[in-house]
């Protein structure tokens, strides 16, 4: 039998095409892949590793090895990260890639975080509201999953998130300039957009992760602004001044969302004002906000949509008609979008179907001890996303007709 | 204050005695040595010398009354007071005011120009019944004030013991004493480094009709070189050291001058895990090496070469020296990494053009205010110390636990000119040029090279 030539070298061409499969780069975008999840592993000095677990608390950095598919970067900085999911058993991470090596990257990202999602009993509610956002139209970080290994030993499911940084903001705004802060929650210094006066008490609430080396006028004097101007006594000129330094439409999709799943740590959190990071736009006073840790989202299922609260700029929005329009509309949006072909429900089922074997085996998350735990969150994930559209189309409609 | 009025009692004492008897060096060595020396001129005359000599002693003690003790004398290099034959107590001291300016300083002005009067050392050194010598000496101005604290057994040339704390035999500039080095600074490698003192016990001597000269030594750590204040920073256990020196010159007749050559190793076990004190510091002790940061954990191995030559007014010394310290279990898993290593080298020279030679430039003949205006010596050095790592296989990297760091270096050119005013007083010039391999890691980041000048009055007897 003859072969024809044309034959061998197809096949010839598709060996050397599978054998340079693996040597071809990698990219952010299969890193954030959302329908796979990936394998981290982690080399730490055991000594580091003793330590970090011992202080994490402390903000303190290590060096680590980080392997994923064909690539291993060299020396990147590990420190403990996190708020109320700071614990030895199941760190979260924050991964500086460029800690000790200036100018190295991970697939193009300077930073990544490896979030334990300690306090999700259900593993995916980020993920979920994450998506959510998205598909409002509202920029989210990008997040996969993970099974984290250190030292080779199960360290159990994660989540990789994309850190907001001037990257982020880059890739979401376009801009390239823009000033990005995060806000940092006190539990004695719970905060609801009262005006706080000196520029000093917002710097220690909101972080630069861009522009670090300017002047404390530069960075803080906008957002003094801002919260005096909505704390101002003229209900006549509110809207006009406080819309110079913020984007008051944006403000409300972003808080109907949260009520939408029933996030109770976010913008009108029950504890005050958390979850969020600051943008301003590049070469103006003007901000937006970007969705952060939604850990504590889709918790209750009844949970009432608020119509006024004590967080000074929602109290002082609502007042304002469009605006009000605008929260109630983002609430029936994304009852829509949940509720279209049980989105929301499948999306549920899509992600555990991708989570399910590295969660069960996950013998370090905060309910491990409750084997059955798990289940029962997802199913009532399950439950809210069959019945919380209809509720809030329920509530929503009340409310026009209260208005 | 309670030092002022007998320290300007003692000057002006001093400052009137003007040229006393030339004695080579005044380090507590060096005295050492020449003790030595007289001792073996006296061993190595024949028989007949020696009646010749006894002969003289009486006809000498039939003119010159017996010497009485205890008394006080002040023609050898330190004020004395002989409690008996063979016995007796020097008084020692150096005090020091130090005027710099340097492009590497802070911003701050002030610090650019600074006036340290801080260097106050005293101390006392003495011999017991030609058997036992002692030092102890004290900086006045440190926190931990001892310096030389230690005694010797000196009954036999060919091996002395001393016990107590002194400086580890390694480097032939940081066993130079103080008063007597020809700039401002010791070398950088010297500084960083040479272990220094510690406390140990060491044999040392001279054999070989003595051309070779050695000094071997055990001592609990790895000198004060090789720490810091930082009580975090970990630093060796115990040293062993031997140093081996040669003068080739020695019984030649006619040679131009005295010629040395040596070799030192040191070997410490023990440091345990940690951030390690050794340093990459400039001139002004402003640190180049970020690497202090780096874990070490292991031995500690140092190797030294050294040389010097005197030929009548000149003098050329030279150092190479090395330290390699272990990174044992240091990588992310738990494997060694390559160790830190240290290098450092300098060459020097002096040259009096008063005449004086090297060995007694510091008694200038014509000491000012007696004839003369002293002693003027030319000095130059060009000296390196640079950090880096084992190995170079993979990118360099600021973490403490990269097998390949990023290290520095810093290349040092110094001129100075030094005035022996008399025996007591000198003073020191010198202008300093350091450039920085990697100056991002230095004060001036961005600026590789930057100049001092300093200048230095000193009183030392």
């Amino acid at each position: 039998m003859r072969t024809r030539p044309g034959i061998i070298a197809t096949a010839a061409v598709g060996v050397l095409v599978a054998l340079a499969r693996p040597a071809l780069a990698q990219t952010a975008a299969e890193l954030f892949d959302q329908n796979t999840i990936q394998e981290i592993r982690l080399s730490v000095n055991s000594r580091d590793l003793a330590t970090l677990r011992a202080n994490t608390a402390l903000n303190t950095y290590y060096t680590a090895d980080l392997t994923w598919k064909s690539v291993k970067v060299r020396n990147v900085g590990i420190r403990s990260r996190g708020q109320g999911s700071r614990n030895p058993t199941k760190p979260g991470l924050r991964v500086d890639i460029a800690r000790y090596t200036t100018g190295q990257t991970f697939v193009g990202l300077s930073t990544i975080i490896l979030d334990n999602i300690w306090q999700d009993d259900a593993l995916l509610r980020e993920r979920l509201a994450f998506t959510l956002f998205e598909k409002m139209g509202e920029p989210a970080p990008r997040e996969s999953f993970c099974r984290l290994f250190i030292n080779n030993e199960y360290q159990g499911l994660y989540a990789i998130t994309e850190e907001i940084d001037g990257a982020f903001a880059r890739r979401v705004t376009g801009e390239t300039d823009g000033t990005v802060f995060e806000y940092h929650w006190f539990a004695d210094r719970q905060w609801r957009a009262e005006d706080l006066g000196d520029i000093a008490r917002y710097k220690v609430l909101l972080e630069p992760r861009t522009h670090t080396l300017d002047a404390d006028s530069t960075l803080y004097a906008p957002i003094q602004q801002l919260f005096k101007e909505v704390n101002g006594p003229d209900d006549a000129v509110w809207r006009s001044r406080v819309e110079q330094y913020i984007d008051l439409n944006q403000f409300m999709v972003h808080v109907g969302i949260e009520q939408f799943i029933a996030d109770n740590d976010g913008l009108l959190g029950a504890q005050g004002m958390n979850n969020f990071y600051l943008y301003r736009f590049q070469g103006t006073q003007k901000h937006r906000l970007f969705v952060w840790d939604r850990d504590q989202s889709f918790l209750f299922l009844d949970s009432p949509l608020a119509t006024s609260d004590s967080n000074v700029l929602f109290r002082r929005a609502m007042t304002q008609p469009d605006l009000r329009e605008t929260y109630l509309t983002t609430l029936e949006r994304c009852a829509q979008i949940s509720a279209a072909d049980d989105f929301l429900l499948l999306e549920i089922d899509r992600l555990i179907g991708i989570i399910h074997a590295a969660a069960v085996a996950d013998t370090k998350k905060q309910f491990a001890g409750d084997p059955g735990r798990f289940d029962l969150a997802v199913d009532f994930l399950r439950s809210f996303a069959a019945r919380r559209p209809a509720q809030v189309l329920g509530e929503v409609a009340r409310i026009r007709k209260g208005a | 204050m309670p030092l002022i009025l007998p320290t300007a009692a003692l000057v002006a004492v001093l400052a009137r005695l003007g040229a006393a008897p030339i004695l080579p060096q005044d380090t507590a060595q060096a005295e050492a040595k020449d003790s030595a020396k007289k001792k073996d001129k006296e061993k190595q005359k024949k028989p007949e010398d020696k009646g010749d000599d006894q002969e003289k002693a009486r006809s000498q003690a039939s003119r010159n009354p017996k010497p009485e003790y205890p008394s006080f004398r002040l023609d050898g290099d330190h004020p004395s007071v002989h409690l008996g034959k063979g016995t007796h107590l020097d008084f020692r001291g150096r005090f020091a005011a130090d005027r710099t300016a340097s492009d590497a300083a802070s911003d701050d002005p002030v610090e650019r120009s600074t006036i340290d009067l801080g260097k106050k050392r005293l101390g006392v050194s003495g011999e017991i019944a030609n058997a036992v010598e002692f030092q102890i000496e004290a900086e006045l101005s440190d926190t931990d004030p001892w310096r030389d604290v230690y005694g010797e057994f000196k009954s036999f040339d060919v091996a002395r013991v001393r016990g107590g704390k002194f400086k580890i035999p390694f480097s032939l500039d940081e066993n130079t004493g103080a008063s007597r080095l020809d700039f401002m600074f010791r070398s950088l490698a010297a500084t960083h480094l040479a272990p220094g003192r510690d406390q140990g016990v060491m044999v040392h001597g001279r054999v070989g009709k003595k051309l070779i000269g050695y000094e071997a030594g055990v001592f609990a750590h790895d000198g004060k070189n090789a720490r810091t204040n930082n009580a975090a920073k970990v630093y060796a256990g115990q040293t062993q050291a031997v140093r081996v020196t040669v003068e080739p010159l020695r019984h030649v007749k006619d040679a131009i001058g005295g010629l040395s050559l040596g070799v030192a190793l040191t070997r410490s076990d023990d440091i345990p895990e940690g951030v390690s004190a050794l340093r990459g510091q400039t001139v002004l002790s402003q640190n180049f090496f970020t690497g202090s940061d780096y874990f070490v954990k292991g031995r500690r191995r140092r190797l030294g070469v050294e040389m010097e030559f005197r030929p009548g007014p000149a003098s050329i010394k030279s150092e190479w020296m090395r330290v390699e310290t272990d990174r044992q279990g240091q990588s992310v898993e738990d494997t060694d990494l390559s160790p830190i290593v240290g290098e450092g080298w300098y060459v020097s020279g002096t040259v009096a053009v008063t005449g004086e030679k090297k060995n007694t430039v510091h008694r200038p003949k014509k000491p000012l205010f007696q004839g003369g205006f002293g002693a003027i010596e030319l000095a130059a050095r060009l000296e390196n110390l640079k950090f880096k790592s084992g190995s170079a296989a993979e990118r360099p990297s600021r973490s403490p636990r990269a097998d390949t760091i990023i290290g520095n270096g810093d290349q040092v050119t110094t001129v100075g000119v030094n005035w022996y005013i008399n025996r007591f007083f000198k003073v020191q010039a010198n202008f300093i040029k350091e450039k920085l391999d990697d100056p991002s890691q230095g004060p001036l980041p961005g600026q590789a090279s930057f100049n001092t000048k300093a200048i230095r009055l000193q009183f030392s007897f």
